[in-house]
């Protein structure tokens, strides 16, 4: 796009800024760091950056890669001094600057080794300013450095990182540079690095405390306890909540009317539960016969008396998060399942577990991948993160995860007999050569196709016993590194319609051919039916909204609902996409906008059809991005909003008429549930939960939590009284970390993951 | 950008009533790109109008809150919202945290084509905004002109159709 500007600009800061002279480290000369701090990076990154940018460096999700290609196409024109500086003021993930300077410089010495820069006998300082392409070639050394035996020093480290004058930590562990309009008058020559560390800021989100006992903490003994049948799944009782989105059809909709537009003003707090701190939390309250179950971090499993809020089980899985404080993208869970005298939950770290409801005791477990390992110490292969749905006694499952380039690994959906734990079938998401769908991918062999991951949990058509399930991009993220030249890669970025009882593919339709730009189409596929129409819903980052024929997958119709600039022609008749020339014509190198950005349009707070006004309510977010092609990210407000990051939108179902849209300044971080009392619910990043009249998005009452409201709001009943759950919490990828960045004035605490249960008063 | 849309976009143009102004144009002025390193040098906030009377681009708004003073000022255009674009013209600013901005101008066939659908923006650039990224050099503030239109309050509901620049705004 401005290749030639960047190319100036980047001569231009190795003059400006070479300190040691851009010659003084051509490729393959000695020096710009020392051995000592290779090997000591080494120790402190897999300790604080592996999690999330991988052993390999590959990257993953939202952590761009810091080897190879990529990472060179991003940082090659640039110099060390500058990739010091945004590693320090920015990583890890919510606590930049909480490392020492030695930290840091140790990592960034050992990411330049790993991209093939040598060793000598200078140190790496902040002020070493060398073009990192100039000692780089992205290529790592056969082996990888010994990592030092010497324990990596968090503690005196975040001691040493508080800023003298520093205050105490008040938002969630992201280091808060500057105020605006505040102390930043960093004198003249200081790097912005320095600039960012001047003036008011937080080093330390505070003393976490990480589990050390597993287990099952506390066994139940639920009395009377009603086991769950595929018949209460296909017509769940009104007083429960069995599944994620309530029902198969992915609904979330409570036909229970006892609050309604009238009394709604007067709910009131009834009992909030203390969840395990640290993580992420995204999860889906579950509701059967009075007993509510809950996930919490660790992969914690706990039943409680769901009008009382008395815990009556605990069983504390494992592993605990992989660091304190808030967490990645890929550290939750987003719903459990009921069946039988089971609760079925699957862990980040691709564990399915049954446990007994009544005690919480283990019934049996597996993993989606029997184990499988990645070579060289990289972990296990499957990991996953969006929830369950069990079908005629089986439970069906997604992954991400789901292996590198040049591996025998796919992402697939696997299903489980709920009786055994036996895989009983499995789906492979991107088309395989020979398969339908596989001359898609730009004659990549099959080894290279990656990507299509099932992060969102499916829905299912009884009627047509039909499970529907949205795929995540193609990885690479970036077209011109996946080498899938003009491939629609299928099928990414799809809607699969997938044979609940074998899994065989019945139809498949791909909303984003090729897409770049992490703007998946994984979230829920609602089913609606109207007359003898039955259509599924869906809508991802992009912000459109489609609607398709649920037994051919025909595309029907489609609306935008937030602004986009990715499609330079997008046709709401037909579905079909052409991408903005630059998109399609990208370079390694080059800063692609996008709007919207990875927070969406839409992401995984999910929508609500209130069927009896057959109205989809959905929440949105208006943020945009600039991306470079290892996945490296600045953000901007979406143009036309006046910063307002959030919106609430509601369309009518059948022509997808908009009926009502509001906007505010903090996105939303939960799914809506709307009630046969024509209310519905949703809570922000700003700790507001609130309740809106479903007919026209007025705010009918709201209240102010302990932190981001965060997760999927449920709605129940115990002894003729009706509740509504939500959880608040932290943790996750682009729908905490854009709004954490583009929202100043927003404050939350780092901790407070809880859940709140409110009713009307007795 | 989507001309299928000119249509229901002519009636929405109709329905959205100008600001009290009466400019033809309007846009909120927000922060250019961004992360965590370089929100320290990236802030601020402000509003703009603009006019065209088929002679005359008039353009004037304020600005609050960078973080150092603003340095210079331009009209730009863009291949669409939201990508950076080259400069048109030079507007005059106050050359400190808050202040205004003004400029007046005649526009080519070709601008004019461009203020119509959506392509021209307003950038501020000031002092401590790092210049190594292409979209700079400086650039702390942006916004696009758009059509002036309708805007609430927060968590103010609107009621069918709502303002939606690919649909709402003509493409040529």
């Amino acid at each position: 796009m401005r290749k030639k500007t960047g190319l100036l600009l980047g001569a231009a800061a190795t003059i400006a800024l070479g300190a040691l002279g851009a010659n003084a480290f051509g490729q393959g000369a000695a020096g710009a760091f020392t051995t000592a701090q290779v090997n000591d990076g080494r120790a402190m990154y897999d300790a604080a950056c592996a999690g999330c940018h991988l052993p390999d460096l590959s990257g993953t999700n939202d952590a761009p890669a810091l080897g190879g290609t990529a990472f060179m196409g991003a940082w090659g024109k640039r110099t060390t001094a500058q990739l010091y500086s945004k590693i320090a003021t920015t990583m890890p993930l919510g606590g930049g600057g909480s490392l020492s300077e030695k930290q840091y410089t140790d990592i960034t010495a050992y990411i330049l080794e790993r991209n093939g820069a040598r060793a000598g006998t200078a140190a790496f300082t902040p002020a070493t300013s060398v073009v990192i392409g100039s000692i780089a070639n992205g290529r790592a050394p056969a082996n990888r450095p010994a990592a030092s035996t010497e324990e990596p020093d968090s503690g005196a480290a975040r001691a040493a990182a508080t800023a003298p004058g520093g205050t105490a930590a008040q938002v969630s562990g992201r280091q808060e540079s500057a105020p605006a309009s505040g102390t930043g008058n960093a004198p003249a020559g200081q790097s912005l690095f320095q600039r960012a560390m001047s003036g008011v800021r937080v080093a330390d989100p505070g003393g976490f405390g990480l589990p050390t006992k597993f287990g099952l903490l506390l066994e139940g003994n639920i009395q009377n306890y009603v086991p769950v049948t595929d018949a209460m799944l296909r017509n769940p009782p009104d007083s429960d909540w069995l599944m994620y989105r309530r029902n198969y059809q992915g609904w979330s909709y409570s036909p229970l009317n006892q609050i309604n537009t009238q009394n709604v003003a007067s709910l009131q707090l009834k009992w909030m539960w203390s969840l395990p701190e640290n993580g992420t939390l995204e999860i889906t309250p579950l509701i059967h016969n009075g007993v509510l179950f809950i996930w919490g971090t660790s992969n914690t499993i706990q039943a409680l008396d769901a009008k009382s809020g008395e815990l009556l089980w605990e069983n504390r899985l494992g592993p605990a998060p992989r660091r304190p404080g808030p967490g990645p993208s890929t550290e939750e869970t987003r719903s459990m399942g009921l069946w039988g005298n089971n609760i079925y939950v699957n862990t980040p770290q691709g564990y399915l577990y049954a446990l007994d409801a009544r005690s919480g005791k283990e019934v049996w477990k597996t993993h989606i991948t029997d184990e499988k390992k990645y070579p060289n110490n990289g972990g296990l292969v499957g990991s996953s993160t969006g929830g369950v749905i069990i079908v005629n006694g089986r439970v069906l499952v997604g992954m991400t995860n789901c292996g590198r380039k040049g591996d025998d690994n796919h992402c697939y959906i696997s299903a489980y007999d709920a009786r055994t734990g036996k895989r009983d079938w499995k789906f492979t998401t991107v088309a395989l050569k020979g398969e339908k769908g596989g001359d898609t991918w730009g004659g990549l062999p099959d080894n290279e196709r990656k990507g299509g991951e099932t992060w969102i949990a499916g829905t299912y058509d009884p009627d047509s016993n039909t499970t529907y399930w949205g795929t995540a991009q193609a990885k690479p993220w970036r077209r011109d590194l996946r080498g899938s030249k003009d491939g629609a890669t299928d099928w990414a970025n799809s809607t699969i319609a997938l044979d609940a009882d074998t899994g065989k593919l019945k139809w498949a339709y791909n909303h984003a051919p090729g897409e770049s730009l992490d703007l998946d189409e994984v979230f829920e596929r609602v089913v609606v039916t109207h007359g003898d129409q039955k259509s599924i819903l869906t809508i991802g980052k992009p912000g459109i909204l489609w609607k398709l024929d649920a037994r051919t997958g025909k595309f029907l119709a489609a609306k935008q609902t937030v602004f986009q600039n990715v499609y330079e022609n997008f046709n709401e008749k037909t579905g079909a996409v052409v991408y903005r020339k630059d998109i399609h014509n990208q370079k390694v190198d080059q800063w692609l906008s996008s709007c919207p950005g990875p927070q969406g349009g839409h992401d995984w707070q999910a929508t609500s059809y209130h069927q009896p006004s057959d109205t989809l309510i959905i929440p949105l977010s208006q943020s945009c991005v600039f991306m470079l092609g290892n996945g490296s990210q600045t953000y901007f407000e979406m143009p036309g909003t006046n910063g307002n990051n959030g919106r609430l939108s509601a369309y009518r179902t059948s022509d997808l008429k908009p009926l009502w849209s509001f906007q505010q300044r903090s996105p939303f971080l939960t799914g809506v549930v709307s009630t046969a009392g024509n209310v519905a619910f949703v809570g922000d990043f700003d700790r507001v939960f609130r309740a809106v009249d479903v007919r026209n998005g007025k705010t009918l009452w709201k209240s102010r939590l302990g932190t981001t409201v965060q997760g999927y709001p449920v709605s129940f009943s115990v002894d003729g009284k009706q509740y509504i759950a939500v959880t608040t919490g932290l943790g996750g990828g682009s729908p905490q970390n854009k709004p954490a960045t583009l929202l100043r004035e927003v404050h939350r605490p780092a901790n407070g993951y809880n859940l709140f249960v409110f009713g009307l008063p007795d | 950008m989507v001309s299928k849309h000119f249509v229901p976009a002519l009636f929405a143009a109709l329905v959205f009533t100008a600001p009290a102004l009466g400019a033809d144009y309007q846009t909120n002025l927000g922060p250019m790109p961004l992360d965590d390193e370089t929100k320290a040098v990236i802030a601020g906030r402000g509003d703009a109008t603009a006019s065209y009377d088929g002679k005359t681009f008039v353009v004037k708004g304020d600005f609050r809150g960078m973080p150092s003073n603003a340095i210079s000022a331009h009209v730009f255009d863009s291949p669409v919202a939201g990508m950076p674009g080259n400069k048109l013209f030079d507007l005059e600013v106050t050359k400190s945290t808050s202040g205004t901005i003004s400029g007046s101008f005649t526009l080519t066939s070709a601008q004019a084509r461009a203020l119509r659908t959506g392509k021209l923006y307003i950038q501020i650039n000031s002092e401590k905004a790092p210049a190594e990224y292409p979209w700079g050099p400086k650039g702390t503030l942006w916004g696009w002109l758009f059509p002036a239109h309708e805007t609430v309050g927060a968590n103010i509901p609107q009621q069918d159709h709502w303002f939606l620049p690919q649909l709402d705004i003509p493409s040529r």
